[in-house]
């Protein structure tokens, strides 16, 4: 149970113990979160309130062939230099290096493999582990990309995507600054916040967006969570999920499967 | 108060300002602000009324029925039509009713461009090349030269995947 | 907007730097404006009379400032032309939505302020100018109320103080609500402190107050007339107590950030050793505070003592540093905060344009307009003084002690 839920349970169960007498112990406050009790508040949150659309990266079958990336530039008609979604590729070594990189948001593929390295002593070191992350925005539910527009040009639609209004963004570029994982980026030809959204409209379509449909691997997976039958419910039921910078609070409904320490 | 004659016309200045920009904000707001939450509801529809460019698979194999019953019964169905040969939208518009006027030009060679790839090497490199990131279980070359000399052929500046390779099926021709 | 060259992993939309040189000047704009109307208030509030020379001064030029610092802002925005939408449709959770309304506010408190400090002034001038064109000027400026009765001044002088009372807080909130859109961005470990409000209204006093320092006694080098002695003195006391405060933070917040070393300190440790060093360690710290503080710190020690002209040079030198401090402040912040990347794994290498809309010429011309603003204000009405230091030939001669006989007028003239 996250902190939030359990301070919202306990506003909620408390509420009459405080009317009926503050001085006594408010029980509600000492009862520990039960388990399972955070899987039931996020079904009672989304289950029943129509569509609510959720994402799951499972960095674990990622291949980085960068099919996504490219689907997304064609389906979006995303700028050069910028990137709706990009894949990010992870070299340990052992001596505790990591080497990260995405060139060209991993469109071109990942053609050079990492050559090994020397070590300040001189002896050369293969690679020890590796993999790759697909990045894409987090369409979080306490979005600080939402928070700080002035002009009410970015918002939330009822199914949990956020969006840009291209009439009435003036291009200020706060948006760019807040989002903490680098998901949004001002539109050279169009002045205005640019930025992934979850093909809102292709799914609005009954279509899968572009990435998840172009993925070989399978390692994108999205669909409503509010459906407790869907694929992505029952991922998210069957399987340990991680969130980008979580630390920040700001709650990404966009949910990772094998998600390192490293990845930031 | 006699003598605050500049102060009644200093707030009756302010007063008009206000006025102003009240009646000027009344008018710019679309009618539609607002209505659900800090935002304009219609930018939801205009963003859902944008086209899909990408028309699946089973779009592709309504007129190449021969290559998708290739495709379909060979070990190559993972990757989609499109993850090779770019969305399918302008290309269906153009052999069915010549519909991509209004397009740029830019991005009509794009497609087109994109529609007659999957040719070359450079596809198959996306996937099959050998990473240190990639699983071990995928197919994978470290490098196309080394691939051609170990099955005693000689590498050309214009050999390609495909003299070998059924990229339909992954099956060797 | 520039692909940068990078270094290390630098995330693929972090490849651009969105928020430049406009960005770095609009605070610096608004932090001159912040310091002057304190200098002014200091005298009109807070009754210190060592600032009277200059007080009306600060207070014009804090106008003069105030009215360009929305043209960076909207030099910068993607779409100027929708800049109004933010008071149209202010988006109550936005730390920057409130600008449209904050800036107003303050722009009509000072100039309300203004036109009371000068409306007499004003209406002597309507009466006396010596130039026909400008008496429409000076009747619009009047607002076309030309009681300067005593009751009227009395009432002037009443509603100034309550307005300058008013305007502390609200120079105060315009410029540490700046620093607060950078504070409060949790996504930039560089920004993301609540030291960011104070820091950033504090060196605009210490900047407001060197920009009239090195106006107030060049202006009066050049044009030959006398400076006060104290009024230096006070002004570089302000100065000095400032930027001790202003300092001694800006230095709380880079130590915080040493000590307590989370997650993001390893880069941001690389960037003040790296990119920021110059900045940071050599123009923010060493020439722009160390240096003040000594040599002002001399003149605060020794007050009168202390020749004229070296308390002058003083003035001037220690001015022109504290407003390079200000500045390296405000660029190692908001360049600094985009140099490196979100991905706490790579750096950008920003050089900034000489040419173009939000480069180096465009930001020196916008830094130039209110002085033009001030030039044509001086024309129209004393800047140091009251109406008696307003130059003579723009006047009508006074009325002759000697009344000529009518009807002989004609040959008099």
């Amino acid at each position: 149970m996250s902190r939030r839920r359990f301070l919202e349970t306990v506003a909620k169960s408390g509420g009459q113990s405080f009317l009926f007498g503050s001085l006594f112990v408010n029980t509600a406050l000492l009862k520990l979160p039960q388990a399972g009790a955070d899987a039931k508040s996020r079904a009672e949150a989304e289950i029943g309130k129509g569509v609510i659309y959720g994402f799951v990266v499972d960095t674990t079958k990622c291949i980085g062939c960068g099919s996504c990336v490219r689907a997304c530039r064609a389906e979006n008609n995303v700028p050069d230099g910028y990137n709706r979604t990009w894949v990010e590729q992870y070299t340990f070594y052992p001596d505790g290096e990591v080497f990260v990189n995405s060139p060209n948001g991993g469109e071109d593929g990942f053609a050079e493999a990492l050559p090994t390295r020397n070590r300040p002593s001189g002896a050369e070191q293969a690679p020890m582990r590796g993999f790759f992350v697909p990045k894409l925005c987090n369409h979080c539910i306490d979005t600080p990309c939402i928070q700080v527009c002035p002009v009410g040009a970015s918002f939330k639609t009822d199914e949990g995507v956020v969006l840009v209004d291209h009439e009435r963004c003036v291009g200020c570029g706060y948006c760019v600054q807040a989002c903490p994982f680098g998901s949004r980026f001002i539109d050279p030809r169009s002045h205005t916040a640019g930025k992934c959204t979850w093909c809102h409209h292709r799914v609005t379509k009954g279509l899968l967006p572009a990435c998840v449909v172009s993925c070989p691997a399978d390692a994108r997976i999205f669909g409503n969570v509010s459906d407790p039958e869907s694929t992505i419910s029952r991922i998210l039921a069957t399987n340990r999920v991680q969130v980008l910078k979580s630390y920040l609070g700001t709650r990404p409904r966009t949910r990772y499967i094998g998600l390192d320490s490293e990845v930031i | 108060m006699r003598h605050a004659g500049h102060f009644v016309r200093l707030l009756a200045l302010v007063a008009i300002a206000a006025v102003g920009f009240l009646f000027v904000r009344s008018q710019v707001i679309p009618k539609d602000f607002g209505v659900k939450g800090h935002y304009r509801l219609s930018a939801v529809s205009d963003e859902a009324a944008r086209e899909p460019r990408h028309l699946g698979s089973e779009a592709c194999a309504e007129c190449h029925d021969d290559i998708a019953a290739e495709w379909t019964a060979g070990k190559h169905t993972t990757p989609q039509c499109e993850n090779c040969h770019g969305p399918g939208l302008m290309h269906v518009k153009k052999v069915s009713d010549d519909s991509t006027a209004g397009y740029p030009d830019k991005i009509l060679t794009q497609y087109e461009n994109a529609i007659n790839r999957g040719t070359g090497i450079h596809e198959c490199r996306w996937c099959h090349l050998k990473t240190f990131e990639r699983p071990s279980t995928l197919k994978s070359i470290a490098s196309v030269e080394k691939h051609i000399a170990l099955r005693k052929g000689t590498f050309t500046p214009d050999t390609k995947c495909t003299d070998c390779h059924n990229p339909h099926t992954a099956i060797a021709k | 907007m520039h692909h940068y060259i990078t270094e290390g992993y630098v995330l693929p939309n972090q490849a651009h730097i969105y928020w430049t040189s406009m960005i770095v000047l609009y605070p610096y704009i608004t932090g001159i404006v912040a310091g002057a109307f304190i200098i002014s208030s200091l005298h009109h509030v807070f009754d210190k009379d060592e600032l009277k020379p200059v007080s009306r001064f600060a207070m014009v030029m804090a106008f003069a400032f105030l009215l360009f610092a929305t043209l960076p802002l909207l030099n910068h925005l993607g779409h100027p032309e929708r800049a109004l939408n933010i008071m149209f449709t202010p988006n109550v959770t936005s730390a920057m939505a409130g600008f449209g309304f904050i800036y107003s506010a303050y722009l009509f408190i000072l100039a309300v302020e203004i036109w009371l400090v000068y409306r007499t002034d004003i209406v002597h001038l309507y009466n006396e100018t010596k130039y026909p064109a400008l008496k429409p000027v000076y009747w619009l400026l009047a607002l076309g109320v030309l009681d300067i009765s005593e009751e009227a001044k009395a009432l002037d002088r009443r509603v100034m103080v309550v307005l300058a009372a008013i305007g502390i807080p609200a120079a105060c909130g315009l410029h540490g609500y700046v620093g607060f859109i950078f504070g409060a961005i949790k996504a930039n470990p560089w920004w993301a402190s609540p030291l960011m409000p104070v820091i950033f209204l504090l060196s605009a006093i210490v900047s407001g107050v060197a920009m009239v320092m090195i106006c107030y006694i060049v202006i009066h080098w050049v044009k030959g007339r006398e400076i006060n002695g104290e009024c230096v003195t006070a002004l570089i006391e302000t100065a000095w107590y400032f930027l001790i405060i202003d300092v001694t933070l800006e230095l709380l917040e880079l130590i915080n950030h040493a000590y307590m070393a989370n997650e993001d300190w390893i880069i941001l440790k690389e960037l003040v050793t790296g990119k920021l060093f110059v900045s940071m360690f050599v123009i923010q710290i060493l020439l722009g505070s160390v240096v003040p503080f000594l040599a002002m710190g001399a003149v605060v020690v020794f007050k009168q003592r202390a020749p004229a002209a070296v308390r002058n040079v003083i003035g001037v030198v220690c001015g022109v540093l504290l407003l390079a401090q200000v500045g390296a402040m405000r660029w190692n912040v908001v360049m600094g905060g985009q140099m490196f990347s979100k991905s706490l794994r790579g750096f950008l290498n920003f050089e900034i344009d000489i040419y173009g809309r939000e480069g180096l010429i465009a930001a020196a011309v916008i830094l130039c307009l209110p002085f033009v603003v001030i030039y044509v204000f001086s024309r129209l009405l004393p800047l140091w003084g009251s109406v008696e230091t307003f130059p003579k030939e723009w006047m009508k001669e006074r009325p002759p002690v000697r009344q000529p006989l009518k009807g002989y007028s004609k040959f008099t003239s």
